[in-house]
């Protein structure tokens, strides 16, 4: 009965956290402007991370090894730093745009601007981290993320023909006026959002501070292969509604609001308190885990002390480096840089920094030293090939299309 | 090594390797190690050698030179060492038998935690 319960819990709880900023934005940006026509990638993402998250669950469970260790021990110290470089920024960039994601909520619900609501979260991100105990944060952001299930009521609400969405879907036609280019760089992005290396790094941490064991593999592999898809089958819902309230408006995603919209339209008052109650929590939950994951990754590389098992008096130099990224992160948005365009280039930015971060973790899954008899299965290791495959195709192609589409104009 | 009964490829399983003390609590990274010669020309590895001040040469260029500098002018020492002689284990990660706490590997973590750490409220309260 304790193990049902565990694994539903953690079914649930993926689900709510898996969604956050960047997904928010990227599934409504491109279903507001190709409608059905980039469906596809989210599957594939989805899959990908899936995969990924369970070779390094499996690897932490059993070897107590959180990926960035992994990362330097097999990549080296010089290629290792550079990937800490660019993780830093990309996972930094990604916890501005969340806190500006959080206060942007705020705004919508009580008409305060958000610049004055940034530093309120920033406080509050750093209170949570500093007292809170891993697992409480984790159940409770997870749980009020599930409101967010309100944009799949609001797409059956706004009744499509299904046949019709279906069609759309398995064939996909640019709509007219829209470059190829364009399509491939939305594609990207789309991609960059579901596969962000910060959750592979919160994943494999998560799973040392909740002393995952051998034993525990069955609610880990629960929790990815069943929560995440229903995770991503939300990502869905917001494309869905996007497709379905906004693209025949020919209006074009550029806020916060405008993701929200479609929910106000099916549901009225009551869908926009549930939206926006799901929106704070997945975009608070996300941003203690951008948050955590700064401190984890460079502790790692570092070899410090990490992790919020130890009182933060034990961990001083993580505690420190994840403070000056919280302010960091808080300083940004409070330039007045659009959160909405933070989130779009982050998530951008995550596609180029994705095989440095995969190619260690599916090397060190099929090492024994490592995960003992639980190496990586003919299936997991073909798959994981063809997503190398992928991951550095979008990775090269990433930059040279952002410059080429100016930023997806 | 052979004499111990497993050989290791000392690059491959010590270097940049997590260390760990008894606890499992991690103590450092191997940034590099120390090599000493025997009696017969044989190379050995008599201490792990840890902190910015051993990883710096590594990296190497003006990064590295840029983190050994900041090491060295903050500590006033070299790099940290761990005798290879109080090594327990090496799996996936490097046990030693000593308790971190007993340790002098970690300056910096030392300085924050006087310094800034201790200062803020609930420091030293594990999160409830």
């Amino acid at each position: 009965m304790k193990k049902v319960f565990a694994i539903t819990l953690g079914i649930l709880t993926a689900i709510g956290g898996f969604v956050d900023i960047g997904d928010l934005v990227a599934n409504a940006l491109i279903g507001s402007r190709y409608a059905f026509a980039l469906a596809w990638v989210v599957p594939i993402g989805v899959l990908g991370i899936c995969l990924y998250a369970e070779m390094c669950g499996r690897v932490a469970a059993i070897s107590g090894r959180p990926v960035f260790d992994v990362i330097r021990e097999r990549l080296g110290p010089r290629l290792a730093l550079a990937n800490l470089a660019a993780s830093l920024l990309v996972t930094g960039l990604t916890l501005a745009a969340e806190i500006g994601g959080v206060a942007l909520a705020m705004e919508l619900a009580t008409s305060v601007n958000y610049l004055l609501w940034v530093p309120l979260v920033g406080v509050l991100v750093w209170i949570v981290i500093w007292r809170v105990k891993f697992q409480h944060m984790e159940t409770a952001f997870g749980l009020l993320g599930l409101f967010l299930v309100v944009f799949a009521v609001a797409w059956w609400k706004l009744g499509p023909h299904w046949g019709n969405v279906l069609h759309q879907v398995t064939h996909p036609a640019l709509p007219p006026n829209e470059g190829l280019p364009t399509y491939l760089y939305y594609a990207i992005a789309l991609f960059g959002a579901a596969m962000t290396p910060y959750e592979v790094f919160f994943f494999s941490s998560g799973a040392v501070e909740e002393h995952w064991r051998r034993n525990d593999l069955t609610v880990m592999r629960a929790n990815v292969f069943v929560g995440f898809p229903l995770g991503g089958l939300l990502s869905l819902a917001i494309m869905g509604t996007a497709a379905l309230v906004l693209f025949p408006l020919g209006v074009q995603v550029d806020s916060l609001g405008q993701v929200a919209l479609p929910v106000v339209v099916a549901l009225g008052k009551i869908g926009l308190a549930v939206v926006l109650v799901g929106i704070f929590a997945a975009t608070f939950g996300a941003a203690l885990e951008t948050g955590l994951s700064v401190g984890y990754t460079a502790a790692q590389f570092f070899g410090w002390q990490w992790g919020k098992l130890v009182r933060p008096l034990n961990a001083a130099r993580f505690h420190v480096f994840t403070l000056i990224s919280l302010l960091g992160g808080v300083l940004l948005i409070m330039t007045t840089l659009d959160p909405i365009k933070v989130t779009e280039y982050s998530i951008v930015f995550s596609a180029v920094a994705l095989p440095l971060t995969y190619l260690p973790i599916l090397i060190v899954a099929n090492d024994k030293d490592y995960v003992g008899d639980r190496v990586n299965g003919r299936i997991a290791n073909a798959l994981g090939m063809i997503y190398l495959v992928i991951v550095v195709a979008a990775s090269a192609a990433a930059i040279p299309l952002m410059i080429a589409t100016k930023a997806g104009q | 090594m052979a004499a111990t009964g497993r050989q290791y490829d000392a690059a491959l399983s010590l270097l940049d390797r997590q260390v760990v003390d008894p606890r499992k609590l991690p103590v450092a990274n191997v940034d590099d190690v120390e090599l000493e010669t025997g009696e017969n020309g044989e190379l050995w590895v008599s201490a792990i050698l840890v902190g910015p001040a051993a990883l710096g040469p590594r990296i190497g260029g003006l990064v590295g030179r840029i983190m050994t500098g900041a090491a060295q002018r903050l500590s006033g020492r070299g790099p940290g060492r761990i005798p290879f002689a109080i090594v327990t284990d090496i799996g996936s990660a490097v046990t030693v038998s000593v308790p971190v706490a007993d340790l002098d590997v970690q300056p910096l973590e030392r300085w924050l935690r006087d310094h800034v750490i201790q200062r803020i409220p609930g420091a030293s309260n594990a999160a409830e």
